[in-house]
């Protein structure tokens, strides 16, 4: 390994004292390129390491052990430390969130891109892009204020439920929103950057601009559609104060949307406080951020392959 | 309903904005023939071809006067079809333009749109459309890879494959082989030639030589206006304009 780091910079150095001009500058610039990719990788593998490290005392201890990522009792006062309460919520609320957001998104990026009339384009996509600007916990008041009452005293009544609207549904709405301005801009510019030539080659044989949107366009800017959704994975995943705000903090596993539901950001931020001069519950909160960032670093990948995948079927690259 | 010509064009001027591109043009294409349009870059041969199918309506700046007429009737009529005229008179593009779907997809894409379900009935298409386009020999085992796969004459052909599959009467060419190697624009030409005894052909062409080997007749645009339009061996022999001559003999263009 380190043989071939020092073959690759012995490497590096003669063709820079072979190369001359602006093609010198070439290489610099790609070598000088290459420090921030490395540092990011390096920050991502020292977290890991620093979470890893503070979360090993649970993870060895008789109280915990690996058995609490799938143990649902979460007691610090009786050293029950189950995490596996908040990690069902932040996966059903991630993909409840997300279940909202790409359809609604691609709706609208759709309608953005291929039948806005053009005058409203450019007023329409900067109320979006500043949409993506309002801070989460201004999400989480209006949320807090507006969505919950509502889902507790409209929708949960017309489902024939009882609920005070604080809700794993409150949580994957407000999340879908705070997702929607990310999707409907990456994938509006994924769309945009469809060739025309193909747009046309559709509708000379006789289709609707409807058709060839929904048919070819789509399709066409499947990649970049595809990186918005990893993109709001990612921060669905971590997204905090939004859903602490709004889906009750209740120690279970929801069975329906309107109950409510307790994330691993929410635990993490409503205990840390106290915990901190504990030493087990300190590192069982440091275990569930372990398993927030491998969560959202397995799902962006997971969400890469499938890009990859079928990109692959339709012969993108 | 009878007709003089396949098609006809009646003194179309056509507009982007305020440019007038293509000026009182008339002239008319007939049945299992193949026609040339040539001219300098710029002179307006993709603008008069997509006139005939429509296609410039989608851009937001195009006006236009005049009539063309599409086996008898008239297709800027207020009442007439777009979408069916575009069935009947297909298009190739100057680059291969398939679409990052699977070959099969490709070349059943405009059935579906009109409404073709059948699995067997699609296969069967997708086969004898492909064996016009002088593919199947090449893609028959791998229908389902996706099309930007293919080499770019391949593509050009699975383009027309996909043209073909709606069974236009008509087809619209726009410089169909000039991004190819020699050999693929070679297959494509001999291609052209044979799909003559079943469609009307209308071909942009910048080179002399294609015009004159697959051409019944021809046309020449100079800046908007047709200059010479008549049988490609007339024009061959002796232009009437001065400017299709120096065009031909490589003066301009
Ligand atoms: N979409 C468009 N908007 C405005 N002008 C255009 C457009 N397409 C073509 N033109 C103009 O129309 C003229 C003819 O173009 P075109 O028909 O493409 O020429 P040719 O195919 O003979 O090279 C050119 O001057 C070109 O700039
Ligand atoms: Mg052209």
């Amino acid at each position: 390994m380190s043989q071939q780091i020092k073959e690759d910079l012995s490497q590096f150095i003669r063709e820079l004292r072979s190369a001359k001009g602006s093609a010198r500058i070439d290489l610099l610039g790609r070598f000088g390129l290459l420090i921030p990719a490395l540092a990011s990788s390096a920050v991502i593998v020292l977290i890991l390491t620093f979470l890893w490290y503070e979360s090993a005392l649970i993870f060895a201890s008789p109280e915990g052990g690996m058995g609490i990522i799938v143990n649902p009792t979460w007691n610090p006062n009786r050293d029950l430390y189950g995490i596996a309460i908040f990690i069902a919520g932040s996966f059903m609320c991630t993909i409840l969130a997300i279940g909202i957001a790409v359809p609604l998104g691609m709706a609208g990026a759709l309608f953005l891109s291929e039948f806005c009339p053009h005058r409203l384009r450019g007023p329409i996509r900067m109320v979006i892009e500043m949409m993506a600007a309002i801070p989460s916990i201004v999400y989480g008041l209006w949320a807090y204020l507006v969505v919950t009452p509502w889902i507790g005293s409209v929708l949960a009544p017309a489902f024939g439920v009882e609920s005070n609207g604080l809700s794993l549904l409150a949580g994957g709405i407000i999340l879908a929103i705070m997702l929607l301005p990310t999707i409907v801009t990456v994938s509006d510019d994924a769309l945009q950057s469809v060739p025309r030539t193909l747009r046309e080659a559709s509708l000379a044989l006789g289709a609707t601009s409807t058709e060839t949107a929904r048919k070819v366009v789509m399709g066409a800017a499947m990649p970049g559609i595809g990186a918005a959704v990893v993109l709001s994975l990612g921060r669905a995943v971590g997204e905090t104060m939004a859903v602490l705000m709004v889906t009750g903090n209740a120690l279970q596993i929801p069975f329906s949307l309107f109950d409510p539901t307790y994330v691993m950001t929410s635990i993490i931020t409503n205990q840390l406080g106290y915990a901190f001069v504990f030493p087990l519950w300190r590192s069982a909160l440091f275990a569930v951020a372990l398993v927030l960032l491998l969560m959202s670093i397995s799902f962006t990948i997971m969400a890469k392959l499938f890009i990859r995948w079928g990109m692959k079927t339709r012969g993108l690259r | 309903m009878s007709y003089d010509y396949k098609i006809e064009v009646r003194d179309l001027s056509t507009w982007f904005g305020k440019k007038k591109i293509l000026k009182e043009i008339s002239c008319y294409f007939e049945d299992n023939s193949v026609t040339a349009v040539m001219g300098p870059s710029g002179c307006g041969k993709s603008t008069l071809l997509r006139s005939l199918n429509r296609l410039n309506d989608t851009i937001g700046s195009f006006r236009m006067s005049g009539e063309v007429l599409l086996e008898g009737e008239n297709i800027y009529a207020p009442d007439s079809d777009v979408y069916d005229l575009r069935r009947r008179v297909g298009m190739v593009f100057q680059r291969p333009n398939p679409f990052p779907m699977s070959v099969r997809d490709n070349i059943t894409y405009g059935p579906k749109l009109h409404g073709m379900k059948d699995i067997d009935e699609l296969d069967n298409l997708a086969e004898q459309s492909l064996k016009k386009a002088a593919l199947w020999d090449e893609v028959k085992d791998s229908l389902e890879d996706p099309a930007p796969n293919l080499s770019g004459g391949q593509q050009q052909r699975l383009c027309i494959a996909r043209a073909l599959a709606v069974d236009p009467p008509v087809l619209l060419m726009d410089e169909p082989v000039s991004s190819l190697d020699p050999i693929s624009a070679g297959k494509i030409e001999e291609l052209i030639t044979e799909l003559k005894k079943e469609y009307t052909i209308i071909m942009v062409t910048h080179n002399v030589q294609q015009a004159f080997r697959v051409s019944d007749q021809a046309a020449f645009l100079y800046l908007g206006e047709l200059v010479e339009f008549d049988k490609t061996k007339r024009i061959a022999e002796a232009p009437s304009d001065d400017r299709t001559e120096a065009f031909i003999t490589g003066r301009i263009g």
